[in-house]
């Protein structure tokens, strides 16, 4: 398969802009600028059928289309760059070493939205990657790709690389727009939605790296070869981020709809050591864990995972074999959901520490029978309650190794100590 | 306003385009439980416990952050809507102390009250509370419970919109989540006391109110702050005859919701100290314990007898004393100046929301009724240094107490030939007279107070005067009486209504229909409304 989104990746000097121009880079840009009116362009990004990679797929040329043409206000474009999702790397690859894609990508999506501003929110963490994109913001505006009057066209636009401050909850788009006004990283009630209220209330559209980067080959090539790829909804093609008990971690890049167990035997060489495959999350930290069996029909797109009773998420494939401990991954997962909550809002601040302290104690073997409903039912009353998806994110993933491993953790529960690793 | 037609509980409800749908279930008197929602205040969504079932929507939606639409069914008594207040109860509760025996808030606690309707179960909790901060101070009125604290900022929005002070803020995230002073902060601005007000819960407490009663024993009268002349609605709460606490009466004409912190404590200054229960006669330089018929015969021969009397009144008493008053003093001393007591001072950007320039409750009402005659206090004050009058009536107000030039103004009193203070305490001013009257305070006596802006609007005695006072208008109609008008009214409400049929402002007034929220009187009535 041809690679459209790692297509500069090992390339040497990929990151800068000589060897991004020498490959073709902010052509696509100049095309935009030069030829495109903002509507065909959102048209174009409608038609490739390009969903949001930042984990809820939705269609990113409709996202566009709600911000209102006619408002007096400024209209900001923001690249969420804040990628935290336990296991999930992908947006971190792009950025250090095809940053000049994502920031052509970003611009874009500006002039799409006829935005002036915009701006780069990255993860506090990524400290090589937030001087990379400042060098890569630098080296675009020396050349004239970014600045006032852009290839004569009038268009203005500047753009900002903005660091965060270390939560996880600011890769939540509204979070994230708190969080970029200077406030506490806590998401904002909805609606309004950020389309017509979002950075400092005015009309702000957020779109992930990947998102992003996945633009300037789709106006290269045009929608329809971008939709050629994939499956009837889930177009195009995917990063998955693979970790755990894998032959070969890291990243790939998938045309949507490739089968799940194939990916993992034969792209990823199998689980490693030649161990047997235990549970595999497909989507980063917060979906919900698959048992081997549950992976045979199963292949890399949104509906055909969520239909798996998972969700596609970020794409972040965290294998486990049988030497886990599914009491202590739930309990991992767990841990790291309450320190994230970010306390807005009463079920999730609660709950997330409740289930974590349950867990801890079914761990430390000092767990209850009635544990495991209590849990199940914790998870349920946080689920679709919450402000930000971020209750669900807790409370799926804690539901799913209750109900998908229950006799392992009844066993651990019964024998008062771990069953699994101490074989 | 576009009607919308909406369904609450299959009850079809016309409520009007914009509003949410917990504000068109309470018009249509379905209380939905919340915490965080206030109505004065942006909405934070953060509590949950207001959420709905919203036909046709897969998940329940917060009621308070819901426009109601056309044709849109809202159901708040399903079983999923009653489950989820259950969890979330049961989620505000599983860090909480739950020391309910030794919280102020016992007994007016939005936590007790829902649990009691929608929970009513054991907490299944049992891995060991979050802890936080006990007793910490937030400013000289108001303490903090981390620990009782759900953290609806309601007390962080507050400060953030009404006040626009920013004191307070959230710190810390997820369970650790806590209110704390921004900074070096302290909470002291001049409506502070309203964050304990609007907390649903015990986290913050009234330093002043404090472990000093539980609220199930508090009667509670509807009246009017007797601290400015913005007349503040409030409700005074007693216990055992006295006065416990002043509370804000929602009035969207004068108050909204609030009160000012000065007015709030102001019952303590007005109320407190030892009260005078006998009259007072001077004999041979000393004051001494008279009957009420001497007293007041002594008053009568005195300012008979005065060729230019002063009458100073206070701007706490009230329409129908001031009425009265200024009939008492056309009989006596005809001609004589009469004025109420009335300073100004600067108020900063903060404390002009509610507070007026001066602390004179009904000094427009008084001037209505004819007290006010000689351009102003200050133009008497400096007649009464001058040495201009023989007689002097004050009343409710001790003028060397609350005066920066007092010792000439002791001199200017000593010098009158008869001097007659009326007060509930012995006050320096009251020291100089020649006969003292033991009256009443706000707190004890029924009437009308006329604000800043024209509202009239009714006080209610909440406490009963000791015994051996007597209430200021039974004074005067006792004085009249003696001077030989015969008035054929003897109660607040009959002498509104004598004053409502003199005066020509408050003319189509009675007392029965002034009511809790009071009425405005026309004729240069201000009223932003």
């Amino acid at each position: 398969m041809e690679k459209l989104l790692l297509r500069n990746i090992g390339v040497t000097d990929s990151h800068t802009l000589a060897v991004y121009q020498s490959r073709g880079g902010y052509q696509s840009w100049e095309k935009v600028v030069r030829n495109m009116k903002p509507a065909e362009l959102i048209e174009e990004v409608k038609a490739s059928g390009l969903r949001g990679r930042g984990g809820a797929g939705f269609p990113t040329g409709m996202k566009w289309s709600f911000v209102p043409k006619d408002s007096p206000k400024p209209k900001y474009l923001v690249c969420n760059a804040d990628e935290s999702e336990p296991g999930t790397f992908k947006d971190r690859l792009l950025i250090e070493q095809d940053p000049h894609a994502i920031l052509e990508g970003t611009l874009i999506a500006a002039y799409g939205i006829q935005s002036h501003t915009a701006f780069i929110y990255i993860r506090g963490e990524l400290v090589a990657g937030a001087k990379i994109l400042e060098r890569t913001v630098e080296e675009a505006c020396r050349a004239g790709y970014i600045g006032k009057n852009i290839f004569g066209s009038g268009y203005d636009l500047d753009v900002i690389v903005h660091r965060g401050a270390g939560a996880y909850i600011c890769g939540e788009e509204t979070a994230l727009l708190s969080s970029l006004e200077g406030g506490r990283g806590w998401p904002k009630v909805k609606p309004p939605f950020p389309a017509t209220h979002g950075l400092f209330g005015c009309p702000t559209v957020v779109n992930n790296v990947e998102t992003l980067a996945a633009l300037p080959w789709i106006i290269e090539r045009g929608a329809a070869a971008y939709a050629a790829m994939g499956t009837e909804k889930s177009k195009g093609t995917k990063l998955f981020s693979v970790s755990g008990h894998i032959t070969r971690p890291g990243v790939y890049e998938l045309e949507m709809g490739y089968p799940f167990k194939k990916f993992l035997e034969e792209d990823c060489g199998g689980v490693a050591n030649g161990r047997k495959l235990k549970g595999v999350i497909p989507g980063g930290g917060s979906m919900p864990v698959l048992r081997p069996d549950e992976l045979e029909k199963v292949n890399l797109d949104y509906e055909s995972v969520q239909a798996a009773g998972s969700m596609l998420g970020s794409g972040g494939v965290i294998v486990m074999d049988d030497t886990t401990c599914m009491v202590r991954a739930a309990s991992n997962i767990a841990r790291f959901y309450a320190h994230e909550s970010c306390g807005q809002c009463s079920p999730c601040r609660e709950g997330c520490h409740w289930m974590e302290k349950i867990f801890h104690r079914i761990e430390n073997g000092e767990g209850q029978a009635s544990d495991l409903d209590l849990i199940l039912n914790i998870s349920g009353n946080i689920m679709g309650n919450t402000i930000c998806p971020f209750g669900d994110a807790a409370a799926m993933p804690a539901a799913a190794f209750i109900r998908k491993f229950r006799a392992e953790f009844e066993a651990h529960i019964a024998e008062k100590r771990c069953t699994v690793r101490t074989q | 306003m576009d009607p919308v037609k909406i369904t609450i509980d299959g009850k079809e409800v016309t409520t009007t385009k914009g509003k949410t749908v917990i504000q068109a279930a309470a018009e249509a008197g379905v209380a939905i439980p919340h915490y965080c929602y206030h109505s004065k205040l942006s909405i934070a969504g953060n509590c949950r416990m207001c959420l709905v079932e919203i036909e046709k929507m897969p998940k329940l939606q917060i009621a308070c952050n819901t426009q109601v639409a056309e044709g849109m069914g809202v159901l708040t008594q399903s079983p999923k809507v009653l489950a989820v207040r259950k969890a979330v109860l049961e989620f505000l509760l599983i860090n909480h102390p739950v020391d309910c025996p030794i919280c102020d808030q016992a007994g007016e606690c939005q936590l007790q009250n829902y649990y009691m309707e929608h929970n009513r179960e054991a907490s299944r909790f049992e891995v060991g509370k979050q802890h936080d901060r006990k007793k910490t101070i937030f400013g000289p009125n108001v303490i903090f419970d981390g620990e009782r604290c759900i953290k609806c900022t309601r007390c962080v929005r507050f400060c953030q919109e009404i006040t626009k002070t920013d004191e307070l803020a959230v710190i810390n995230r997820g369970d650790h989540s806590t209110i704390a002073l921004f900074d070096d902060s302290v909470l002291d601005n001049p409506l502070s006391a309203n964050v304990v007000d609007i907390c649903p819960v015990g986290a913050l407490t009234d330093r002043d109110f404090r472990f000093k009663v539980r609220v199930w024993y508090l009667q509670k009268t509807p009246s009017v702050c007797p601290g400015c002349s913005t007349g503040c609605n409030i409700s005074v709460e007693t216990y055992q005859n006295r006065i416990a606490r002043f509370k804000p009466r929602i009035n969207e004409a004068v108050n909204s919701h609030w009160i000012c912190d000065e007015g709030r404590y102001c019952f303590h200054e007005l109320t407190g100290g030892e009260r005078l229960t006998t009259p007072l006669i001077r004999q041979e330089g000393g004051l001494v314990p008279a009957t009420w018929e001497n007293a007041l015969q002594a008053v009568l021969a005195g300012l008979r007898s005065a060729k230019a009397a002063a009458g100073i009144m206070t701007g706490r008493s009230t329409n129908e004393e001031a009425f009265l008053f200024a009939k008492l003093m056309k009989k006596f001393t005809p001609g004589s100046p009469l004025e109420v007591c009335y300073q100004e001072r600067e108020l900063t950007e903060t404390q002009k929301i509610l507070m007026s320039p001066d602390r004179s409750p009904n000094f427009r009402g008084a001037r209505d009724m004819g007290v006010g005659t000689d351009g102003g206090y200050d133009r008497l004050r400096q007649k009464l240094l001058a040495g201009d009058f023989s007689a002097g009536y004050i009343v409710g107000e001790d003028l060397l107490g609350s005066n920066g030039a007092a010792d000439r103004l002791r001199s200017a009193l000593q010098k009158l030939a008869f001097l007659v203070v009326q007060d509930i305490r012995l006050s320096e001013t009251a020291k100089l007279a020649h006969v003292v009257l033991p009256a009443t305070h706000f707190g004890e006596k029924d009437g009308t107070y006329t604000n800043r802006k024209g509202r009239v609007q009714k006080l209610n005695a909440a406490v009963i005067a000791p015994e051996g006072a007597l209430q200021d208008w039974q004074i005067f109609l006792r004085l009249l009486d003696l001077a030989g008008e015969k008035l054929s009214y003897s109660t607040p409400s009959q002498i509104f209504q004598a004053l409502a049929g003199e005066v020509a402002l408050y003319r189509g007034i009675s007392y029965a229909t002034i009511g809790d929220q009071g009425i405005q009187i026309g004729g240069g009535g201000v009223e932003q409304s």
